[in-house]
């Protein structure tokens, strides 16, 4: 391929810009601290998609963006390549988490119960166009109860290991500092599970879906139920240079385990995110589920799903098809006059002799 | 042994501290400075937290992603102070980090004990309220 400088562009270029952020205006504190605080939901998909934990910052990135999440998690990917790495901290493990909602649809009577948590799973989705017209939404408080529900809860499928419907797996032991991390090193396949949990956890979420959702409706080997899904709360378990570990505060993070027969035991998906994002961690976990045996170039197929849910590269590969690729495509515009050319020159079909 | 370590765990102290509300924690922390006298700054920076998590399903560790984290880090003759929090709140990490050192040395000992102690009730009784909250929608499931 051949490439050729031109310009004349600049100008463009710099009022197209203008242009793009005239349409948002000022952005200042006030308007960051509105959009982390009204739409925390979105706050934590550009979180989880960015790998990148921090509301006030995410904010800003939709603010710059206007809303533009390929390129609110882009910027925030960008940003988090100028902070140094202090530390890796301790391994969150899922009975420690402050959880905020834990469900399963495999199992009703499950160990500590069914918490629904926040959720509008249940609820009738109608639009509040009374607002439009002046009249606020406020939203009715919630009844607490008079005892707090315990703050850690145990895991399903440890319940369901002692009832030898699934084999616990043996802990992994690997030192936070050498657990193996695709922002350092590539992702080969067949790929290490530590690089596909951490891929999966930074998904594009609508790709997620899409791959998870093709699996769900047949085009995979397992059907999934939900054996354990989480919204949870998560100590960051630091080190003092003394060697004392603490909590340098608490993340949220989302998770689910899948669930499928598979001869006498029960086989398991999992996924996590940081942030809240249920339905990227059934999609993704649903993928987990189906991955092993997949065939090449199916929808479930590890290869297939990992290359295709990283948001920022595929966004990135189809943003580019805009730029100028007149060079190559004068080149084939180019062979197609030719052989029309030579084509025409050609002398008629002359008839056959008598 | 510093007095802290006696009374309490020097991890709950920073994890008191490190959830403490940056406008309770600044001022009390600004009121140390003049006890602590000549100070070394060894840190005070923004930076990444990476937070893996382990797979429930095989048992994996795996990273979730970053957490942007606020560090300081003192240093005042053989003692030591230190601040990690969540979030871009430097001025948090280093009144964090100079309760860590006050404590170390010795200094404000009682009144650090009770700014402790006030912040320690106050995030219980915040977890308490979320869970209360979360406690009413549990659900009571009847099958017929």
């Amino acid at each position: 391929m051949a490439y050729v400088a031109t310009r004349g562009g600049a100008r463009a270029i710099e009022q197209a810009e203008r242009l793009f952020r005239a349409e948002m205006g000022e952005i200042d504190p006030a308007r960051v601290n509105e959009i982390r605080t009204a739409m925390p939901y979105l706050i934590d998909r550009v979180m989880g998609e960015a790998s990148l934990y921090d509301e006030d910052i995410a904010a800003l990135a939709l603010a710059q963006t206007g809303g533009e999440l390929y390129e609110a998690v882009l910027l925030l990917r960008a940003w988090r390549t100028t902070q140094p790495r202090l530390q890796v901290a301790q391994p969150v493990q899922q009975n420690a988490l402050f959880t905020h909602r834990r469900i399963s649809a495999a199992f009703k009577d499950i160990p500590g119960g069914q918490l629904l948590g926040p959720t509008l799973d249940y609820s009738h989705r109608i639009l509040a166009s009374d607002v439009l017209t002046g009249t606020p939404f406020v939203p009715v408080p919630v009844d607490a109860a008079a005892q707090p529900a315990p703050a850690t809860q145990p895991s399903v499928a440890a319940w369901q290991a002692a009832n030898d419907l699934v084999d616990l797996p043996e802990p992994d032991l690997t030192r936070p500092d050498d657990i193996p991390d695709i922002t350092r090193e590539p992702v080969l396949f067949p790929s290490k599970r530590a690089h596909t949990l951490q891929s999966l956890a930074r998904a594009d979420t609508g790709g997620t879906l899409a791959l998870g959702y093709a699996a769900m409706r047949g085009y995979g080997k397992a059907h999934p139920t939900v054996n354990e899904l989480r919204l949870a709360e998560a100590e960051v378990m630091v080190k003092h240079p003394k060697g004392t570990e603490f909590s340098a505060g608490r993340v949220k993070v989302s998770q689910a385990e899948v669930v499928s027969k598979s001869g006498e035991k029960l086989s398991l998906g999992f996924a996590a995110t940081l942030g809240w994002n249920e339905v990227k961690c059934i999609s993704a976990a649903t993928l987990d589920l189906n991955s092993k045996g997949a065939a090449k170039g199916s929808a479930t197929e590890e290869e297939f799903f990992l290359y295709h849910t990283e948001g920022v590269e595929s966004s990135g590969f189809c943003i580019h098809f805009k730029l100028p690729h007149y060079v190559t495509f004068q080149s084939s515009l180019d062979a197609m006059r030719d052989a029309n050319a030579k084509r025409q020159a050609q002398p008629q079909d002359q008839e056959p002799a008598e | 042994m510093s007095q802290h370590h006696r009374d309490w765990a020097h991890s709950e102290v920073l994890g008191v501290l490190a959830r403490s509300a940056p406008d309770a924690l600044k001022p009390f922390a600004e009121e140390l400075v003049p006890q602590l006298g000549d100070l070394e700054v060894v840190n005070s920076r923004t930076g990444l937290v990476m937070l893996p998590m382990r797979d429930t399903a095989q048992g994996t560790a795996f990273h979730l992603g970053e957490v942007l984290v606020s560090e300081a880090h003192l240093r005042c003759g053989p003692h030591e102070g230190y601040g990690m929090r969540k979030g871009r709140d430097l001025e948090a990490a280093m009144a964090m980090a100079l309760v860590d050192l006050a404590l170390d040395v010795g200094i404000a000992v009682a009144d650090c004990h009770a700014f402790l102690a006030t912040q320690r009730t106050d995030h219980a009784e915040q977890d308490r309220a979320t869970l209360c909250r979360i406690e009413a929608t549990r659900v009571d499931m009847e099958t017929f």
